[in-house]
């Protein structure tokens, strides 16, 4: 069967699912009895997500090969930069001169402003500036939600650069302990700086649809799930592209061994940094959305727990096909919530919210030791792969009988008489190391 | 017509003299063997010229441009291929996809399906037509040999370095590997190969290099250099007697 059919078909049928998904929720009425909880159309946000990071992330571990850790720090710098631009930056028609002007085309300002601690308030040069200084009438506009968060791409983007060129020669276990510590110290200045962060506190952020969309309001889940999951399809999109093109050829071969890549012509540097930029990208896009659909940024976002919980949904779904790494971790997200009620076994009662971890981490070990490849990978490289070990055959039997007949006057070679041996191995080897 | 130098090559690795001012030119389609004992810096001169070590003095010129200075990759495109001694195929991808990435890495806006038809015909000039769709984990040892030569010929260099490419190889597969070599070297491709296969090697070779720790101690014919007492001392020893 031929594999890019299959994932067409597959992706069309899943696509349309689940833009259908909404029509079925309470805030629409429901589809006959099915009727979808604001809940459930919360959890469905949170999968696409999740599965945004978790396919990002087999991108560059599963594909190129870069264990990195800092995946989730990616993610943050894609929710604090959209967040720090809503708080910090304004539009007015007039300088304020208290704060930093910059002038733009159209009789337009670009302000930055200071926070400035007066007493126990933070108050900002701003509303200073409204009292003392813009004159009456001034317009003063918050930038527009869409273009914070394609700042936090770029910013995503910027700092993928940097990792990716600072790792560039770090290999396995070095990589891997270089993005910890850069997701640590990024954690850490998030939390120490709170005039600009909030710190711990979190910071506050607009709701994705400040005035609502097509009659929905701030509140309603349906644009928010739309926008995840527009992220989610074009996320894909890329990637799935990317990883059927020469991109997805060298970086997999890099994975595989750098030097062999290297001396048959592919530019390894080049590679693993857009490698980087990408998936980072792409981590900072979903963080930006989730950050302003939930409305709130915290460090805690970054801790190591995070980060484990999308490798785990990666490494569950099939590390090596991002397809199974976003099925996985949409499956997960909801098991890990429909997991939350506690059971009760005779006079025990065992309280899963702190359980399903446990058995998550169970899950975990148990596919890492006999199921390298993910749960879902495998069922995809049966569909797929279905017919390679019978072509395999067929065609062997085919050129063996050409063998048979093969007799070359110009070949001179060592040992031409016990030349004439069929191959000593059998073709039928498919995942014969899976 | 294809003229590499190497002027003057040496490395050192820490105290160790690994390459000890190594000189010689390949000129046109030659095919020369390179052969001397173990730890003699045969691997080292290889890694040299690929880019994948540099010198620590000394140059690496290939048709007038000098190469010692590129990556690994910039000297692949300056029309260097080579194989490793220890087979390094790309073993979780199919031998498809592993003969693909030179051909794409060589030709950035071609198509991967424009080379489909040459692997086909790599494939089948290598027998291993009928192993195109499985991964390269599951070629045996030999097989994914005949794999690295493949990657080559879809590389298509105008020089190739093999490093030891009979060793642990059925003599089936041999026949293959030697009816590569010598039909692609009819074709106008250098060779420089490694062996410690003596019996091939004063065969297959109309030159030979010898190295004897980091020293180029003979650079001619077989039959001569077969009888230079420097070799004879150093490496053919008592076979020789």
């Amino acid at each position: 069967m031929n594999p890019n059919l299959v994932y067409r078909v597959s992706g069309s049928i899943a696509v349309i699912l689940l833009l259908a998904i909404p029509l079925a929720s309470s805030e629409m009425g429901g589809l006959g009895p099915l009727v979808l909880s604001s809940y459930f159309m919360h959890l469905a946000i949170t999968g696409f997500f999740y599965a945004i990071l978790a396919s990002s992330w087999s991108l560059l571990a599963g594909y190129a090969g870069q264990f990195s850790f800092g995946h989730m720090a990616f993610m943050a710098i894609g929710g604090y930069a959209t967040g720090l631009i809503g708080k910090f930056i304004r539009f007015t028609t007039a300088p304020s001169e208290l704060c930093t002007d910059i002038p733009l085309p159209g009789s337009w300002w670009l302000v930055i402003l200071n926070i400035r601690r007066v007493g126990t308030i933070d108050e900002s040069c701003l509303d200073m500036a409204k009292t003392q200084t813009l004159p009456a009438g001034t317009l003063i506009v918050f930038p527009p939600v869409w273009a914070s968060i394609a700042m936090g791409l770029v910013f995503g983007a910027i700092f993928g650069l940097l990792v990716g060129w600072l790792v560039l020669r770090l290999r396995s276990t070095y990589l891997a302990l270089f993005t910890i510590g850069f997701s640590e110290i990024l954690r850490a200045a998030i939390s120490a700086e709170i005039p600009v962060t909030e710190g711990q506190s979190g910071l506050e952020l607009v709701p994705l649809f400040p005035a609502g969309l097509l009659g929905f309001s701030s509140t309603s889940k349906i644009p928010p799930y739309y926008a995840m999951l527009l992220l989610f399809i074009l996320a894909m999109a890329l990637m799935s592209w990317l990883a059927s093109s020469r991109f997805g050829l060298f970086i997999r071969a890099i994975r595989e061994d750098e030097e062999a890549a290297a001396a048959l012509g592919v530019n390894i540097v080049r590679f693993k940094v857009l490698v980087f930029v990408i998936t980072s990208t792409i981590a900072a896009a979903a963080g930006a959305l989730q950050a302003h659909y939930i409305g709130i940024i915290t460090p805690n976002t970054l801790i190591i727990l995070q980060m484990s919980l999308v490798i785990a949904m990666a490494v569950i779904g099939g590390l090596e096909n991002i397809y199974a790494a976003s099925v996985g971790a949409i499956v997960i997200t909801f098991v890990l919530e429909l997991l939350r009620t506690s059971v009760s076994i005779g006079p025990i009662e065992i309280d899963m919210t702190l359980w399903r971890l446990v058995f998550f981490g169970i899950l975990l070990m148990l596919t890492l030791r006999f199921q390298r490849n993910g749960l879902l990978f495998p069922i995809l490289e049966r569909i797929s792969r279905g017919g390679v070990a019978k072509e395999t055959v067929s065609i062997r039997t085919e050129t063996d009988e050409e063998f048979a007949d093969l007799e070359d006057p110009d070949t001179d070679g060592p040992d031409a008489e016990s030349s004439r041996e069929q191959p000593e191995r059998t073709a039928d080897t498919e995942n014969a190391e899976t | 017509m294809l003229k590499l130098s190497a002027n003057g090559i040496y490395k050192n690795f820490g105290g160790l003299q690994v390459l000890n001012n190594v000189t010689f030119t390949v000129e046109g389609p030659e095919l020369i063997g390179l052969i001397g004992p173990n730890g003699a810096g045969k691997t080292t001169l290889t890694n040299i010229l690929d880019g994948a070590l540099k010198p620590s003095s000394g140059t690496v010129y290939m048709n007038g441009e000098r190469i010692d200075t590129r990556p690994p990759y910039g000297v692949a495109r300056a029309g260097l291929g080579r194989t490793f001694q220890v087979t390094r195929a790309f073993r979780r991808m199919t031998v498809l996809e592993n003969l693909l990435i030179p051909a794409m890495a060589m030709n950035t806006t071609a198509r991967q399906r424009d080379f489909e038809e040459k692997a086909q015909e790599v494939l089948e000039f290598l027998t291993i037509s009928h192993l195109r769709n499985e991964y390269a984990r599951a070629l045996s040892g030999g097989q994914q040999k005949l794999l690295e030569l493949g990657r080559l010929l879809m590389l298509d260099p105008s020089m190739i370095i093999l490093d030891e490419p009979f060793a642990g190889v059925h003599p089936r597969l041999m026949e293959v590997i030697y009816r590569y070599i010598t039909e692609t070297n009819a074709q106008g491709k250098a060779f420089i190969i490694i062996s410690h296969d003596m019996d091939t090697i004063f065969t297959l070779s109309r030159r030979l290099l010898v190295l004897n720790y980091g020293d180029l101690i003979a650079d001619g014919e077989p039959e001569v250099v077969r009888e230079d007492p420097l070799v004879k001392a150093a490496y053919l020893g008592e076979e020789e007697e």
